[in-house]
């Protein structure tokens, strides 16, 4: 597949996903991409940079995990809470 | 005397109901986790604001490349001092994954310069990255129960 062919793999996951972290994700890697072939970074650089969306989405990742286990616990210690105001 | 411990009876039999719904509600082993998880940490809230604040601050400096290499050194050794910091806290696998991934952020440019000339449009996009990644975490470190 060519450059441009990926770019328009790109697009498509940008229009098809509904997800603002996907869309941000192959916006970014679009981005880099036109960067590279107007020569503003090298291929070192842009290699790099396009490693590096993939570590900021495992990173996005866990603080999602993070968030979900924060929402439960307060959950969980709001109904302790009322169970021990019942007594 | 009956009648009160009749009360207390009903009242326990309420908690029980209670604490038995909340976890049939959640699933059992996300329960657990969730109910024991991290608790808020200052050092842990301290190292990463230091990490964003940094960040926000040398993206503005990437046209100097001699301070800025410098400040991607610096950058390097504080998303590792954060790992360090996070390695050994109980029930905190999420947050030391997270670190770790920032840590190869940061650290890919350090590298960088110690290979070759580093582009100003690199040097900015590497410290945003870090600054927006650590945001992210230090948002869900103030979130963790006190």
């Amino acid at each position: 597949m060519s450059i441009a062919e990926y770019q328009q793999q790109l697009l498509e996951s940008y229009n098809g996903s509904q997800d603002p972290k996907i869309q941000q994700s192959a916006f970014t890697a679009n981005q880099y991409t036109e960067m590279f072939k107007t020569g503003q970074v090298t291929k070192d650089e842009y290699l790099q940079m396009m490693n590096d969306i993939i570590l900021a989405n495992n990173i996005n990742r866990s603080v999602d995990n993070m968030q979900v286990l924060e929402h439960m616990n307060t959950a969980i210690n709001g109904l302790i809470n009322i169970a021990n105001l019942v007594a | 005397m009956v009648q009160s411990t009749k009360i207390h009876i009903r009242q326990t039999k309420m908690k029980q109901i209670l604490l038995s719904l909340a976890i049939l509600t959640l699933s059992g082993c996300s329960v657990v986790n969730a109910y024991l998880m991290t608790h808020y940490d200052p050092n842990e809230y301290k190292a990463i604001t230091d990490i964003r604040a940094e960040a926000q601050q040398f993206k503005d400096q990437c046209d100097d490349a001699v301070i800025s290499q410098a400040n991607a050194v610096k950058l390097a050794q504080d998303t590792r001092y954060f790992v360090l910091y996070s390695e050994h806290i109980p029930r905190n696998a999420d947050m030391i994954s997270a670190s770790k991934d920032l840590q190869s952020i940061a650290q890919g440019l350090a590298d960088q310069y110690t290979k070759a000339k580093v582009s100003t449009a690199f040097c900015k996009i590497k410290f945003t990255t870090v600054e927006t990644s650590a945001d992210r975490m230090q948002k869900v470190i103030s979130g963790r129960p006190r």
